[in-house]
């Protein structure tokens, strides 16, 4: 079984410095991967190359068997890989129900299908659906700019999700999120997984969020992979530990 | 659109169709330019004011939708084929020129829309075969539509008024659909829109394409109005001047271009005491504007309903409003 | 032969004038995102500031050198606090739009409070023709042609060899790593608008006796600065001075063989054609794709 994602030796320089080195992993289809370590391991630079933000200076980077090395994003997107942001993305002016129109329309007919056809794209069902699931329905036609912070992270795992992608990246969700939101927020993502069998990758800070989400846990440091495992494993690593409190 | 909004728009309306009945010719002429560059600038606001991309090529499309008319027309092709002649013709430069300009960022395609601008002046200066080069063409037929004939002032305007209308109305739809919202992200957010699937280049140069060819049809409607064209009437000066219209309107609002263009057709004749000084009033202007109101005019009208409308809240007390906002 | 020389000597002249003009325009762009589209009337204006110095009773050169002072002071201190930096918090569009207006206001305030007629412009040296293997070359385009060079010269040994030039680099390069290392990039960004003011005075005083002071120099000169930026590579100074001396020698070989109908077409055919083969210059890097 071809992996979901597969990383080969990604390598990224910036001038002289190397923010990632050799990187190589893969991803399981259906699994959550969390991906951990401290601040300038390289994280973000991984995603962005993976995501088609960035051009890797070398490495491969494979979704399901075939070649998306330097993809434009929005190929990408169309390929069924999405992702959320570390900081907030939704296009405030828009309602709650727009934005996700917006995040799915790309995925339905045509050019000139989404001039000439209906102006929701045959998407007003799926939005619905969608704010149900995620229990913004009181909020749907509030600009998003309204929303509390909590609630934006909410619409922008929605408008991730919106285009039912085989792949979701999403990039420190949990940050800036208060206790209980972020409590929400797991478990709609593990509702998400179950129901719709799709393989997440995680980029976290938070611990705790990590180790009841994520079934595989890589660790960076420094740009290059130093550990592999359960949560449970990685927490008792004394190559991880090292690696963190060394900061 | 507020309730509000939609009476205005309709005032506005039966102001346009009634104002001819009460000017002078040189008036109905004045009404008539500004319908017309109304046209040109919706194009333009397409372009700078939805797709973010700053076009010094308006003015010369506006100029070879003039010359397409008043080329073809007098060689026996009816108007109405000739008029969408100039809107295809416009569109297809529009995206040849896009195409490579917009790979790249930092602003190309405001070069090569200069660039271009000059090049289409010195064509039509220098080909005298063809555009007659500098003495210009003159006496553009007005159309005949079933019958009725536009020759009149007073009946070319509700023609000019009438296609006006029409576009308006098309670009409100298309404004409204999809492609609308594709606008709205690739404004605020290129970043996010992309990695939703949105194609930011493609609808990028679909906006400055479409808005090229509403410039050639502005021009299509310019020459009859008009009657006499030539190389300068074209150059950088009108690209110049429609890019100011859309600033000062507002640009990126949708009634932006109407308001930009109104004030532009008359401004000189306000400034008839400051005969050649009125391009460096409006030059100011569009700095001043830009430092403390990018939004143009109806932004500052949209700031200041704001305040009016808060200065009411808080003066009849919040609880009068429930439930969300009502667009 | 002689042509050949005539034509060389006139394409560097013309091209260190371009070379001035498009390094101070790449180095305002890079290190304040300021596109700067009224480059050109920053060229065309410094003629005027010294006309009117002597027109006060001020000799030549004083009345260059007062030319540059206030160019220094209007196109440089002006132009950054009263236009650049309050616009810049609004975006680069914004901005963008405000130099262009800039340019309108700049050409038509020449037009209507000085003069809309080309006005004669002192040369640097009286010209003199002398022969030089058979070509014959004015003493105006060598003296303007020296000028040129040593100022590229010095701008260079500025940029490369000084303390002061390479932090001016580094920030032009990146700005928030020159802040980590200790460059104080505020300054570094206003010197660089001082620089580009008195770029545009020298390169005004070296092309209006050739031109004539008119107030729609700018629209021919400002195009040659871009073109000349782009086809350096915008990331390089160095692309600018190789661009404007590569569109100057381009320009003068053109007019020699294209109808002169034509010739201010081809500099803007040669930069369609660099952005569409080659849109990052000739020496510029392949941009690292932000969208």
């Amino acid at each position: 079984m071809t992996a979901v994602l597969e990383v080969s030796n990604l390598r990224k320089t910036f001038g002289g410095i190397v923010a990632v080195d050799g990187v190589s992993f893969e991803v399981r289809s259906g699994e959550i991967l969390g991906i951990i370590g401290p601040n300038g391991s390289g994280k973000s630079t991984l995603f962005n190359c993976v995501l088609g933000q960035l051009r890797p200076s070398a490495g491969d980077v494979r979704v399901d068997g075939r070649l998306t090395t330097g993809m434009r994003p929005c190929d990408l997107n169309r390929l069924g890989v999405s992702r959320t942001f570390q900081l907030l993305q939704v296009f405030p002016q828009l309602s709650v129900r727009d934005n996700l129109v917006l995040a799915g329309q790309e995925h339905q007919g045509s050019m000139a299908s989404r001039l000439f056809g209906l102006s929701d794209a045959g998407l007003g069902d799926a939005a619905e659906q969608m704010i149900e699931f995620f229990r913004l329905s009181n909020l749907a036609d509030e600009p998003a700019g309204s929303l509390s912070y909590g609630q934006q992270k909410l619409l922008d795992a929605a408008m991730a999700f919106m285009a039912g992608p085989r792949l979701v990246l999403l990039d420190e969700p949990a940050g800036g999120v208060n206790l209980t939101m972020l409590g929400h927020l797991r478990e709609r993502l593990q509702a998400y997984h179950a129901e719709r069998k799709a393989t997440f990758v995680v980029i976290e800070h938070q611990m705790e969020f990590v180790m009841a989400l994520c079934s595989r846990v890589l660790v960076l440091a420094e740009g290059r992979l130093i550990a592999e495992g359960t949560p449970h494993d990685i927490r008792r690593n004394p190559t991880v530990i090292e690696a963190y409190l060394g900061h | 659109m507020t309730r509000a909004g939609l009476t205005i728009v309709a005032v506005a309306l039966a102001a346009a169709v009634a104002a001819p009945f009460f000017l002078k010719p040189f008036g109905i002429f004045l009404i008539s330019t500004w319908t017309v560059l109304t046209i040109a600038a919706i194009g333009l606001n397409l372009t700078l004011g939805y797709a973010g991309q700053i076009s010094l090529a308006q003015g010369a499309f506006v100029g070879i939708g003039a010359y397409t008319v008043a080329l073809l027309t007098p060689a026996g092709v009816p108007f109405f084929a000739a008029f969408i002649a100039a809107g295809f013709l416009c569109f297809a430069i529009g995206w040849a020129l896009g195409y490579p300009a917009l790979r790249v960022q930092h602003h190309y395609l405001a070069f090569v829309t200069l660039a271009f601008t000059t090049l289409v002046f010195l064509v039509l200066r220098n080909e005298q075969w063809l555009t007659n080069g500098i003495y210009g063409i003159t006496g553009t037929p007005r159309p005949t539509l079933f019958g009725w004939t536009s020759s009149g002032a007073r009946d070319f305007y509700f023609l000019c008024l009438g296609v006006l209308v029409v576009l308006s109305l098309a670009t409100w739809w298309m404004l409204h659909s999809p492609w609308g919202r594709a606008f709205v992200a690739l404004r605020e957010n290129p970043v996010r829109a992309q990695s939703l699937g949105l194609d930011t280049r493609r609808y990028t140069l679909m906006a400055f394409a479409i808005g090229s060819s509403l410039g050639g049809l502005s021009g299509a409607l310019y020459a009859p109005l008009v009657q006499f064209i030539e190389p300068n009437s074209f150059a950088l000066g009108l690209s110049f001047n429609l890019l100011l219209m859309v600033i000062v309107g507002g640009s990126g609002n949708f009634f932006g271009p109407y308001v930009g263009a109104l004030i532009s057709v008359l401004l000189p004749e306000w400034l008839r005491v400051a005969q050649g000084y009125y391009l460096i009033v409006y030059s100011v202007a569009v700095m001043v504007m830009m430092a403390f109101c990018p939004a143009g005019v109806l932004g500052l009208v949209e700031r200041a309903s704001r305040l009016v409308d808060g200065r009411r809240k808080a003066i009849s007390g919040t609880a009068l409003h429930t439930g969300g906002t009502s667009k | 032969m002689a042509s050949f020389i005539q034509l060389l000597v006139s394409g560097l002249t013309t091209g260190a004038i371009y070379a001035l003009i498009a390094v101070g325009f790449t180095l305002l762009w890079q290190t304040s995102q300021t596109i700067n589209f009224a480059q050109g009337e920053f060229v065309m204006l410094p003629a005027f500031f010294v006309l009117l110095a002597m027109n006060a009773g001020a000799p030549f050169l004083l009345a260059a050198l007062i030319g540059i002072v206030l160019s220094i002071l209007i196109l440089g201190i002006l132009f950054k606090f009263i236009i650049v930096d309050p616009m810049l918090k609004y975006g680069v569009l914004p901005l963008v739009i405000s130099t262009i207006a800039l340019s309108v206001f700049l050409k038509e305030s020449v037009k209507d409070f000085y003069s809309s007629q080309a006005q004669p412009f002192p040369a640097l040296v009286p010209a003199i023709d002398i022969r030089i293997f058979d070509a014959v070359v004015s003493t105006q385009s060598l003296a303007v042609l020296a000028v040129a060079i040593i100022t590229v010269v010095a701008l260079n040994f500025l940029l490369n060899k000084t303390r002061l030039g390479r932090q001016m680099q580094a920030t032009a390069q990146n700005a928030n790593l020159a802040r980590i290392l200790g460059v104080p990039v505020r300054r570094m960004v206003l010197y660089t608008f001082l620089l580009n003011a008195t770029l545009v005075a020298v390169a005004s005083i070296l092309i209006s006796p050739i031109y004539l002071a008119k107030f729609t120099n700018g629209e021919t000169l400002g195009i040659a600065a871009f073109i000349a930026a782009i086809i350096g590579g915008f990331n390089q100074v160095r692309g600018a001075v190789l661009g404007g001396v590569i569109l100057g020698v381009l320009d003068n070989l053109s007019a020699a063989y294209i109808s002169s109908q034509y010739r201010g077409a081809f500099p803007l055919i040669i930069l369609i054609i660099v952005i569409l083969l080659r849109p990052q210059g000739l020496l510029g890097r392949v941009e690292e794709r932000a969208v």
